[in-house]
């Protein structure tokens, strides 16, 4: 009994030391936890000794926890396209290494293609390319590496990508319609809304899947304000004035299909009513809306 | 009651006649029976394998940090873990067999028997070998059970795992007939040491082979062509990573593998018995 009893306090007092030592341990300088990585991923495979997977999956794991921490630090929504302002500087080597221990994982290669163009596109480019060399049945790659182009607005080399992406083996048919997009309106936003569409259908990292979400409410909402816009000058036309609330058009935009608030607002896609601006002009998004501005 | 007193009891009611009459493969089975039933009753191979299913149940929230990637981290880490685990086991558990019998002194009542040094070497490895195949079975289960429940149903992976769980199997056989060998002329200490740099320099074998090609002097050519074909070649047991992406190694690739896992064991085992027979134990 008594040797229970000198095992719980001498637990309760590596706990409190513990807890004492960790608060009073500064924080790691932030240009350590910036350094370059040690090993590149061709020495890291070398002493992997045969457990290049597992040790993929820790470089893998790390990048997401990179990337994640710098998000929480900066209080930013997860748009993962749009992160060029974190300094994610360590993100491609992360993602080289792990691409480089285990060619064969895809997931890497869509998160290189999805941030990255907002930080460094050259490397975005190189490691999707390096991908598509090491995995060259995947029509998925070729997507991703088409997504990088439109993204820098390169729609010509976009539409090249997709067109040799569309003739693999098993590739859908919507490749070959993203090529006729790319080729003919690259820059709209009806080629926008399939890319983020099939973003959504096809990953299965639920970061990619949230921010294609969130892209397509972005889209849905500009088409809704566009439309918004058309009522407004339309009433502007008839009364020569704008209206002072949402209730003098709310007849108009309930035949419009929109969903009104019980003071007849329209709600944006998240379900937050449009706010009147310029003197009931023009329509803007609420403050509060969580749709991201650009 | 130690393995080789277990043994000669059976040896003793059996009588040394019975023994003799039996043939050779069955006094190599006795002897194998009764080396697993060791190590079964060895707490720490009981505590290895309890280790690794809670490891790989740990993997199953693991697998939530990893981006929807919880099946092919569950397979990486599983798989990975399977062969870890079993080298310390063929390490600590293969080095003592043939030591620790010369250490008790117990050896000189087995050899009294009509048992050969060859029997008993072999009877010690195929004993470890069904240790490591219990392991490997019940952890090769523990990972497919994990994919089940992360997969909520079924998945592929819980069947397409086996081949690569094979192809760890062999290393491990070879690792233990090298363990085995160290053990039959060194200390336990080197002999594990010794074994772990083989089980290191196996997963080199690509860089002896290029340092063999890419060598300006003929005698540094041989030597580590030498080096690459007498050690041995333990990439053509890597398959974990392919494994987790759900690819299957060709049956032919298999074969080989399995034929030079063979092939290596016999040599590795005969040097063994060679060793040992010319070992003075008076």
């Amino acid at each position: 009994m008594s040797l229970i009893v000198i095992m719980i306090l001498g637990l309760a007092g590596t706990v409190t030391i513990s807890r004492v030592l960790d608060s009073r341990r500064s924080r790691i300088n932030a240009a350590y936890e910036e350094e370059s990585l040690y090993l590149n991923g061709n020495t890291a495979k070398r002493l992997a000794l045969g457990f290049n997977g597992m040790v993929a999956d820790w470089y893998w794991m790390r990048s997401l926890q990179y990337v994640g921490k710098k998000v929480l630090d900066s209080k930013q929504g997860p748009m993962l396209d749009n992160l060029g302002n974190l300094n994610l500087k360590l993100l491609a080597p992360l993602l080289d290494t792990t691409t480089t221990l285990d060619p064969a994982f895809i997931e890497p290669y869509e998160y290189a293609a999805i941030i990255l163009p907002g930080i460094d596109t050259e490397a975005a480019i190189r490691i999707t390319s390096k991908g598509i060399a090491a995995n060259p049945s995947s029509w998925k790659l070729y997507h991703q590496l088409g997504y990088i182009y439109w993204q820098g607005g390169d729609y010509a080399t976009a539409a090249q990508t997709y067109s040799v992406g569309a003739k693999i083996p098993g590739a859908p048919e919507w490749m070959n319609a993203m090529q006729a997009k790319m080729s003919l309106e690259g820059g709209s936003r009806n080629t926008a809304e399939e890319i983020y569409s099939r973003m959504l259908e096809e990953s299965t990292d639920p970061n990619v899947r949230a921010m294609a979400t969130v892209r397509l409410k972005q889209l849905d909402s500009l088409n809704q304000r566009d439309l918004i816009r058309k009522v407004l000058v339309s009433f502007k036309a008839r009364r020569n004035q704008c209206p002072d609330s949402w209730q003098e058009i709310a007849a108009v935009l309930q035949t419009l299909k929109f969903s009104l608030d019980k003071h007849g607002s329209p709600l944006d896609p998240e379900g937050v009513p449009y706010q009147l601006s310029n003197n009931g002009c023009d329509v803007e998004l609420d403050p509060h809306s969580p749709i991201p501005r650009r | 009651m130690n393995q080789t007193t277990s043994l000669n009891k059976s040896i003793s009611l059996n009588g040394s006649s019975a023994i003799s009459r039996r043939p050779f493969g069955g006094r190599c089975a006795a002897i194998a029976l009764n080396t697993f039933r060791e190590a079964v009753r060895d707490r720490v191979l009981y505590n290895l394998v309890l280790f690794v299913l809670l490891l790989i149940a740990g993997a199953i929230f693991l697998g939530e940090l990893s981006g929807g990637q919880e099946s092919k981290i569950i397979v990486d880490l599983g798989l990975s873990t399977m062969l870890l685990f079993g080298v310390f086991i063929s390490l600590f558990v293969g080095v003592g067999l043939v030591y620790k019998e010369i250490e008790r002194r117990t050896v000189y009542a087995i050899f009294a028997k009509p048992v050969s040094r060859g029997e008993f070497l072999i009877g010690k490895y195929f004993g470890l070998c069904l240790t490591l195949l219990v392991n490997v079975a019940i952890m090769g289960a523990g990972i497919s059970l994990a994919l089940l429940y992360v997969h909520r149903g079924w998945d592929p992976l819980v069947i397409t795992i086996w081949p690569a769980i094979l192809l760890i199997y062999l290393e491990l056989m070879i690792i233990t007939a090298v363990a085995l060998l160290f053990s039959s002329f060194s200390s336990p200490a080197l002999s594990a040491l010794l074994t772990f740099f083989v089980f290191i320099i196996g997963h080199f074998s690509a860089d002896l082979k290029t340092l063999s090609i890419s060598m300006n002097s003929a005698a540094a050519r041989w030597l580590f062509a030498g080096l690459y074909y007498l050690l041995p070649n333990l990439n053509n047991y890597s398959y974990i990573t392919p494994a987790a992406h759900g690819v299957v190694p060709a049956t032919s690739n298999v074969l080989l593998a399995l034929t030079y896992a063979g092939l290596y064991i016999v040599v590795i085992i005969a040097a063994g018995t060679l060793i040992l027979s010319r070992r003075n134990f008076k």
